[in-house]
């Protein structure tokens, strides 16, 4: 029993870390380089969860944010946002965006993984059978 | 906001804009590489917590592995810190700065911040915090006293090894005065007037990090808010740093 996470993070490197430490953690991940490609697979797969980063090309995480409220099942899906930028502006901004929660860059993942597990079980997310 | 190429070309600037346009283009680029920064920092932090989980799960985790993998992540993470003073410091100097001074709770703010407070995973002490007097409230920006906190506390810790640091608040008749008392390796005489100058570290502070920006941070928070910030210390001995902020009328 496995709750699946896409994952939108345009730099190669720390994409395929962090998918590594999610699986290691018993999520299973799919993996989208822009929001473009993650609101496709979002929409195709219905995660139970998105972890988003802000800047990237084609389409930013601020421009997801708003694709997902405006979508009737996307915008049920709690997404976090990780971003290296801390200004409170940013943070709000996000927030009011609809994003469940914000993480600022670098990170521990132990906090990461904590938001993930409070969200997954305030939005009642069942997870798939294998 | 660069420099107009076209303007460049046909000498229509001015010394003064020319100036002016320099300087806020070291500032973009300050602000722009220290968020690039963070972005490999953030990969390799998670590349040493995917080494450590392995290891963890093929059972070859030892106390010679988990003591440098903590290691790596602790100077990351001090990296990461001194990035953010000098973004804050950029801020400060390009005029950026926002104030949003509410009334707030000193003692609220303290007690959050000793249960929240670790800067170095290996130290497991936490300060203690003495309150005299009746608590009243402060009008200040709270993002900045909240660092002004954190800056003298994780200094308080940086520079000390065995005792805990102590900090007190005294509500007197018109202000408040707070005391970061330390028994650490305190500041010799002959720094204590250039201390809160950006980039000047004390001479005893060898091998320990830092970027000599956090004091003159604080000092520059102080003075928004309207306070008063003095240091007393003896090298060898430890170090008193005293801050002071009146009473807000209206009050908590």
């Amino acid at each position: 029993m496995q709750h699946t996470i896409l994952l939108i993070e345009d730099k190669t490197g720390l994409r395929d870390t962090l998918q590594s430490l999610l699986e290691l953690h018993q999520y299973q991940v799919i993996t989208a380089a822009n929001g473009e490609e993650g609101i496709h697979l979002a929409t195709a797969h219905l995660p139970h969860l998105v972890i988003s980063d802000i800047y990237m090309p084609v389409l930013n995480g601020y421009q997801l944010l708003e694709a997902f409220q405006a979508h009737e099942q996307l915008r049920y899906i709690p997404v976090i946002i990780l971003s290296a930028r801390s200004a409170t502006e940013e943070v709000n901004l996000a927030l009011a965006k609809g994003a469940a929660a914000y993480i600022n860059k670098p990170f521990l993942f132990a906090n990461l993984n904590a938001n993930i597990q409070q969200l997954l079980q305030t939005s009642g997310a069942a997870p798939l059978n294998p | 906001m660069y420099v107009n190429r076209r303007q460049m070309k046909n000498g229509h600037t001015t010394a003064a804009q020319d100036a002016a346009n320099l300087l806020n283009n070291a500032s973009n680029i300050i602000a722009i590489t220290s968020h690039e920064f963070k972005t490999p920092l953030t990969a390799i932090s998670a590349a040493v917590e995917l080494l450590a989980a392995r290891l963890q799960s093929n059972q070859q985790m030892d106390a010679f592995y988990e003591k440098n993998l903590s290691r790596i992540t602790t100077e990351i993470f001090r990296l990461n810190s001194m990035l953010d003073e000098m973004l804050t410091i950029n801020t400060i100097m390009s005029g950026r700065m926002s104030l949003n001074k509410q009334i707030i709770d000193v003692v609220q703010m303290l007690t959050t911040l000793r249960s929240n407070y670790y800067a170095d995973p290996e130290d497991t002490r936490t300060f203690e915090l003495l309150v005299t007097g009746v608590p009243q409230g402060i009008y200040a920006d709270h993002n900045q006293l909240n660092r002004i906190f954190m800056n003298l506390v994780g200094n308080a810790f940086k520079f000390s090894r065995e005792k805990a640091p102590l900090v007190k608040v005294d509500f007197e008749e018109r202000q408040v005065v707070i005391r970061v008392i330390d028994d650490g390796i305190g500041i010799p005489a002959a720094d204590l007037p250039q201390l809160f100058q950006p980039f000047f570290r004390a001479s005893n502070v060898n091998e320990i990090a830092g970027t000599g920006l956090g004091l003159s941070i604080v000092k520059t928070f102080v003075q928004e808010n309207d306070g008063t910030i003095t240091v007393d210390s003896i090298a060898g001995e430890g170090s008193t740093f005293t801050l002071s902020f009146l009473y807000h009328s209206d009050s908590l």
